[in-house]
């Protein structure tokens, strides 16, 4: 039997009929909630009181109770001179480089593949790491990410971005890996270039967090805002120069729910173990290539070499050349290794900010590749003139200043 | 009755968080933290400042939506005031338990009874102490579900 247009509209509305029921919706408390963290007036304060929990819980877990309360003492007092006396016998190359400084009593210090190494990886990153996805999972699980989207969409559009740029952006503080592999939610290539581009600069990872933290609580709040600030200014300057489309999105925004355990243990974990498979290899070859080529005498050579642009452009010591070589590897070894430099505070900031817009770690690189060698290269020459002009930047800031 | 009360309690309970907020953030402008009794208010920029900022958040939700509490978006922003006050209390407690784990510098690994306990001890900063007098939103939430 074949039916017409007008049959079919008919057959249809008695369908609906008898199994629609229409009536008033009335909001539930859940709906207000929601709108509440929509809305610009109200959801940028909520957005702050978010942030700031985040980062709360952050700082007590992985400094206060797990490095600093037990991995320094794990290592730096038994550890650490365990295996200092259990090398003892090696040849003084294998020893430099499995044990590090021979005289050292922490293991920030000792600077090898075992102490060093290993106490950044597993003492440091670890805790760090975990806790960043563990709170990453639940407002992803809750549904509060969608919202965070709508909220700050009007803010990256001015950089060429929409308002789920921001999952790449969180993401990336968690490590840049996935974070680059998140860009593919950006539709056009010139958003993605913009996002790939500003997460290898101006997004510290996690670990590197985690050793910030350590090392220079202090004036960790300055360095990040230096980062945010050249977050949206390198981003509205690449929005104004690249051709391109940036779309508006249209985004369907859930309500809020309670995260099932089984959800966030099955993300959590696949997060961490991904994160630890790619981190901990990179950092144990990064103290031992860095120890080959101090034994070698590389470093010194390339420090001597670019000192000139160091001290006299960035205004930091000659001795930051082998940090940045470090960072090439991995970026919180390299903080890791700044924290021994004697350097004022001033030269610190300008040190660790160099460290985190210098070149992407080499997993990033790999990251950046796969999504293209244009893009990558693009990048590349982007970071190149963000780092010589952001660096002379900080150094004639502080020149006015007074304190360089 | 009941719900002209509950709008004298949520406007009093504002006022007090928004004084709480803003004294927060004056004490981390001058720079010196304030200690009144068992009550410590923080001046470093985080806990003191952004921490403030949130309470003083806190403060003024709950003096937009206590004017009139039988209209739900009034009501989600008392609950929202809530949550946030919970959020900030949430991470005061959950640093103290995060410091009163692990024995110190040059302690145990893990610390005996009596510093555990210790660590729990006053002074409180400002969101434990609103904590319980925000609890009694539940109490409401509960009975515009029951009504």
């Amino acid at each position: 039997m074949r039916l017409t247009t007008d049959q079919r509209w008919g057959l249809i509305d008695k369908i609906a009929k008898k199994t629609i029921t229409f009536g008033k919706y009335e909001h539930t408390l859940k709906d207000a909630l929601g709108e509440l963290t929509i809305k610009p007036l109200s959801g940028i304060p909520i957005a702050i009181a978010v942030l700031y929990g985040f980062w709360s819980i952050f700082c007590s877990f992985a400094g206060t109770l797990c490095t600093d309360g037990f991995f320094v003492k794990l290592f730096d007092k038994h550890f650490l001179p365990w295996a200092q006396r259990f090398f003892s016998q090696l040849p003084h190359w294998l020893y430099y480089i499995l044990i590090g400084e021979p005289a050292a009593d922490n293991c920030f210090e000792a600077f090898g593949v075992l102490t060093s190494g290993l106490f950044v990886a597993l003492g440091v990153v670890l805790p760090a790491v975990f806790i960043f996805y563990l709170m990453f999972t639940l407002l992803e699980d809750i549904g509060y990410m969608p919202r965070l989207a709508v909220l700050i969409d009007t803010v990256m559009h001015k950089i060429g971005l929409h308002g789920y740029a921001i999952v790449p952006t969180i993401l990336s503080l968690g490590c840049n890996v996935p974070a680059v592999t998140a860009c593919r939610i950006l539709e056009t290539k010139k958003e993605r270039f913009i996002m790939m581009t500003l997460l290898a600069i101006f997004i510290p990872c996690g670990a590197q967090l985690g050793i910030m933290q350590k090392v220079i609580p202090a004036t960790m709040g300055w360095v990040l805002l230096y980062l945010l600030a050249g977050y949206f200014i390198f981003g509205f300057i690449m929005h104004k120069l690249i051709p391109g489309r940036s779309p508006e999105i249209l985004i369907d925004v859930p309500t809020y729910q309670m995260p099932t355990f089984r959800n966030v243990g099955k993300k959590l974990r696949m997060r961490t173990v991904c994160f630890l498979k790619t981190a901990v290899p990179f950092v144990l070859l990064g103290c031992a290539v860095v120890n080959i080529l101090y034994l070698v005498g590389f470093m010194q050579w390339l420090s001597n070499t670019l000192s000139p642009l160091f001290v006299n452009w960035f205004g930091v010591p000659k001795e930051t050349v082998s940090p940045l070589i470090a960072a090439f590897l991995r970026k919180d070894l390299a903080v890791a290794q700044l924290s021994v430099i004697e350097m004022s505070k001033y030269q610190m900031i300008t040190a660790v900010v160099l460290v985190s817009i210098y070149f992407p770690c080499v997993a990033t690189f790999v990251m950046m590749f796969k999504e293209g060698w244009r893009e990558l290269l693009g990048s590349l020459v982007v970071l190149g003139t963000v780092v010589f002009l952001y660096g002379g930047l900080l150094h004639l800031i502080w020149m006015l200043l007074g304190v360089a | 009755m009941d719900r002209k009360l509950a709008q004298i309690y949520f406007g009093i309970l504002g006022v007090v968080s928004l004084v709480f907020g803003v004294v927060n953030i004056l004490t981390t402008i001058s720079g010196k933290s304030l200690l009144l009794g068992i009550l410590e208010i923080p001046a470093d920029m985080f806990r003191g400042g952004w921490g403030g900022l949130v309470i003083l958040s806190a403060g003024l939700f709950y003096l937009s939506g206590a004017k009139r509490l039988s209209e739900i978006h009034h009501f989600s922003k008392v609950v929202m005031a809530s949550i946030l006050l919970w959020l900030i209390a949430t991470c005061d407690i959950f640093a103290m338990v995060c410091e009163s784990i692990p024995g110190g510098e040059e302690g145990p690994f893990f610390n005996t009874l009596h510093g555990f306990f210790a660590a729990y001890a006053p002074p409180y900063k400002p969101a434990i102490f609103l904590l319980p007098f925000s609890l009694v939103v539940i109490y409401y939430i509960y009975k515009r579900r029951s009504e």
